[in-house]
């Protein structure tokens, strides 16, 4: 048994950490927000730089030749310092999506998306998310539908869209977000640092990307895989708020001592961090399913959304609470933590979808 | 990233495999329904003198002491098939084991490591573990049983509680203050006794469950050669500390006998849809949990296994694992309804299945005390892996005999 990631991906970790600490703080975010912009466009340049968009794509299509563990590393590090950048929406979906396509136009988005140039989401949900449930059609080259909430649209220089041909047959395909008849219309949702937006699609130009079973197939792989990402993303979190409160509680005095000395305080930090502990060894387990386990997968996936939405929710309330009414304003980072919880509670399915998966992969006898 | 067994611990587990297939089902039959009484003990005696002559007593210990010199990886391969098997193991044989052992080999004399080891591996000493008191439990080091120094010998009083299978056990492992003149940590010392000695009585406790597993003893001027002091006079909390970190990283393992999730889920798979379906989020948060546990015991096992020092967050699996057996316990008898809480109405088989769930619903509430309290550890996690500042203490540079004591 080794049961952990390599000194490599540790060191990743480490520069990670360090590197995201130096350019994105609460101070940047808030910064950010203020402008008013999808995304920061500085810091997207800079991860391109250090080839963190492309971690996870072969050497041959301009990445770096790692693979998905090292995207679990930086979603942690990304999910505790909330770097205002689409990197989930555009690496570890679009990008994970287009690796699994053949052809000459999945290869270029992806040359463009590893050198930062082109900022690419996945136009999927309607009715619900992530199947091909769906109203959106494909004819004769043009694809028409309307998608909802769809993450990091309003930046988006391209996007791939389901939808169904004249058959019924499956579709992903490739449409470019400047392209005549795509209308974006941003929303005003709980989480600002991640814009959603809705889209309509009337008659817009379109090259498919993958079809049928292929198609199906590689939707369900990628969503299962971004859910482990996702729980590393919500470890970095609730790790991160859980920090925020370590210190808050050993500054801030009540009756004549740090407020942390108390047990109703101390002890519920102490859940926080048991809850993080038992998310990240089912997120381990969830990473290590994703080069080895593809049988446990599904299992893996499910176990490790369920334990990291209990530890953020967790993490980030009471990291609010404990603060007292400071936690309670818009001045206080609380907000952040609290706000970004939730969003990725429910992404990619809540916990009520979760629980089914696990129960189903117990009755089959993981 | 590898969960997977190294091709030494697959061989490793097939030997295992094929050596319990062979011997464990004739230690599981006709077990004794009192599984506090003597003849329990006998039989798991027998089984561990069994393990030792086959070099699966102690795994990890070297060869010239009676183990087979293995890494700690195979000590949890041989754990993880042996609780495949109803088997009469458990804290009457892992005191000696699991406790003494090493205790007696981090502190001990060579003639002390030499006198007590290799017997207890082979089964032959049972050991039970003389801390707590009456006023003594969470607080341990404010215990009040006294040792006095007589020549070559000391002479204990006083008395102890919840003393699991002092009724069976040859020898005790026994904390005592030898001088209470100074702060309650600095006045102990820690003895091996006989639990044959004169002076010493042993009586059982009928616990919740109907057992009588625990005991109360009563050292009514009790001699112990100082040949039996572990350690140094004064020093026996180090030595404790030894006890109960080998305690916490060891109660906690699940056995087949216990309910799991798994079981749980094949009772409300006798429900009514609709009703399933309302309890099912409830069972598959209890899931995620038994899967963590899971995995973080892996990523355990990964650090001993490396040589690197465990942090005190490694204390959190006894504390999961307490609440989760709780918490099974009793949604499956939520599950069952009334009829639950009487298995003789029901078929032998689910009836079988329910007094698992009767058994988990008690042992789980003894779990959350026993070891350690869930409050104890909570606040151990706290101050230890995060640093936050420990209680208001008044005890702390007070002589041990100005002390104010409560019920
Ligand atoms: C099944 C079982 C087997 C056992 N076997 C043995 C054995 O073999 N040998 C042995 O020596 N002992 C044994 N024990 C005893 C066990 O170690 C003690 O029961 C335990 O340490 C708690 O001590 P106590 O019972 O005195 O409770 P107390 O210390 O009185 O605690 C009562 C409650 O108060 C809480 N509490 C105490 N102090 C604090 C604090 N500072 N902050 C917050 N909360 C606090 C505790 O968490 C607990 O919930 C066994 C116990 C059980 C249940």
């Amino acid at each position: 048994m080794d049961f952990d990631f390599s000194d490599e991906q540790k060191m990743l970790r480490d520069e990670a950490h360090r590197f995201l600490g130096d350019v994105s703080s609460f101070a940047s975010i808030r910064r950010h927000l203020e402008t008013g912009s999808a995304f920061d466009r500085g810091l997207w340049a800079r991860l391109g730089e250090m080839g963190w968009l492309g971690v996870a794509v072969a050497e041959e299509q301009g990445g770096l030749g790692f693979g998905p563990l090292e995207l679990c590393v930086l979603n942690e590090e990304l999910g505790r310092c909330l770097a205002p950048v689409p990197f989930f929406s555009t690496v570890c979906i679009a990008a994970e999506i287009l690796k699994g396509c053949t052809g000459a136009a999945a290869a270029r988005l992806l040359r463009r998306i590893v050198g930062g140039q082109a900022v690419v989401t996945l136009a999927s949900a309607e009715r619900s998310d992530w199947n091909f449930d769906i109203a959106t059609r494909f004819a004769g080259g043009k694809v028409s539908g309307s998608k909802t909430l769809v993450a990091d649209l309003p930046g988006a220089d391209a996007l791939i869209v389901t939808a169904l041909d004249a058959d019924k047959e499956p579709l992903l395909l490739l449409v470019d977000a400047l392209a005549n008849g795509v209308m974006r219309t941003a929303l005003q949702g709980l989480d600002a640092l991640r814009p959603q937006a809705h889209l309509v699609l009337d008659q817009v130009d379109a090259d498919v990307l993958a079809r049928g079973d292929e198609a199906r197939q590689l939707l369900a792989r990628v969503h299962e895989q971004a859910a482990i990402f996702a729980a590393f993303e919500q470890i970095g979190g609730a790790q991160g708020a859980l920090d925020m409160i370590a210190a808050y509680g050993q500054q801030r005095y009540a009756f004549g001592r740090p407020i942390a000395g108390n047990q109703a305080v101390k002890h519920k930090l102490a859940d926080m961090l048991v809850k993080i502990e038992l998310a990240r060894s089912n997120a381990y387990y969830g990473a290590w399913s994703l080069e080895a386990g593809p049988a446990e997968r599904p299992v893996a996936a499910a176990a490790a959304r369920l334990s990291a939405i209990e530890a953020f929710e967790f993490a980030a309330e009471e990291n609010l609470h404990l603060h007292g009414g400071i936690g309670y304003t818009w001045e206080a980072d609380c907000q952040f933590y609290y706000r970004r919880s939730r969003l990725l509670a429910v992404s990619l399915g809540n916990a009520a979808q979760w629980s089914q998966k696990l129960l189903a992969g117990y009755s089959r006898g993981i | 990233m590898n969960v997977q067994d190294t091709p030494e611990e697959a061989r490793f587990r097939v030997e295992v495999r094929s050596w319990l297939q062979a011997t464990a089902p004739e230690f599981c039959k006709d077990l004794p329904a009192d599984r506090s009484g003597i003849e329990y003990a006998a039989r798991g005696q027998d089984w561990q003198r069994k393990k030792a002559a086959a070099g699966f007593a102690a795994i990890c210990l070297p060869q010239t002491l009676g183990g087979r010199d293995a890494s700690p990886m195979m000590e949890v391969i041989f754990a993880e098939e042996e609780a495949r098997y109803p088997l009469p193991v458990g804290p009457l044989t892992s005191i000696g084991v699991g406790l003494a052992v090493p205790t007696i080999l981090a502190h001990g004399t060579p003639e002390q490591i030499e006198r007590f080891v290799k017997p207890t591996l082979l089964g032959e000493l049972l050991w039970c573990q003389l801390f707590s008191e009456p006023a003594a439990g969470s607080d341990l080091a404010g215990l009040r049983a006294r040792a006095t120094r007589d020549g070559d010998d000391w002479i204990i009083s006083g008395q102890k509680v919840w003393n699991s299978w002092a009724h069976v056990a040859h020898w005790g492992l026994l904390v005592a203050r030898s001088d209470a003149s100074v702060p309650k940590h600095k006045g102990l010392s820690y003895f091996l006794l006989d639990m044959r000695t004169p002076g010493v009585e042993v009586r059982p406790i009928r616990q919740i469950s109907g057992e009588s597993e625990f005991n109360e003893v009563f050292l009514n001027d009790v001699r112990i050669p100082d040949c039996c002091r572990i350690g140094q006079v004064g020093e026996g909390w180090k030595v404790t500390m030894t006890t109960l970190m080998n305690e916490r990283v060891s109660v906690g393992g699940e056995s087949g006998t216990l309910p799991d999730v798994r079981s749980v889920l094949g009772l409300l798979q006798t429900l009514e849809p609709e009703l399933q379906a309302v309890y099912r989020m409830q069972l598959a948060r209890l899931a995620a949990q038994e899967q963590g546990l899971k995995y973080f015991r892996f990523r355990l096992l990964t650090q001993i296994s490396r040589g690197e020092m465990l942090s005190a967050v490694a204390g959190m699996g006894k504390l999961v694992y307490a609440n989760l057996l709780q918490d099974l316990s009793s949604l499956a008898l939520d599950i069952a309804g009334t009829a639950g809480l009487y298995p003789e109405t029901a078929s032998p088989a689910m009836a079988a299945e329910l007094k698992k769930f009767h058994d988990g619903y008690f042992w789980g509430a003894a779990l959350r005390i026993a070891g350690g309290a869930d409050e104890i550890l909570r606040n151990q996690i706290a101050e230890r892996a995060l640093g936050l500042p420990g209680d208001i203490r008044v005890d702390k540079e007070v002589a041990f005999s100005k002390l104010p004591s409560g019920r």
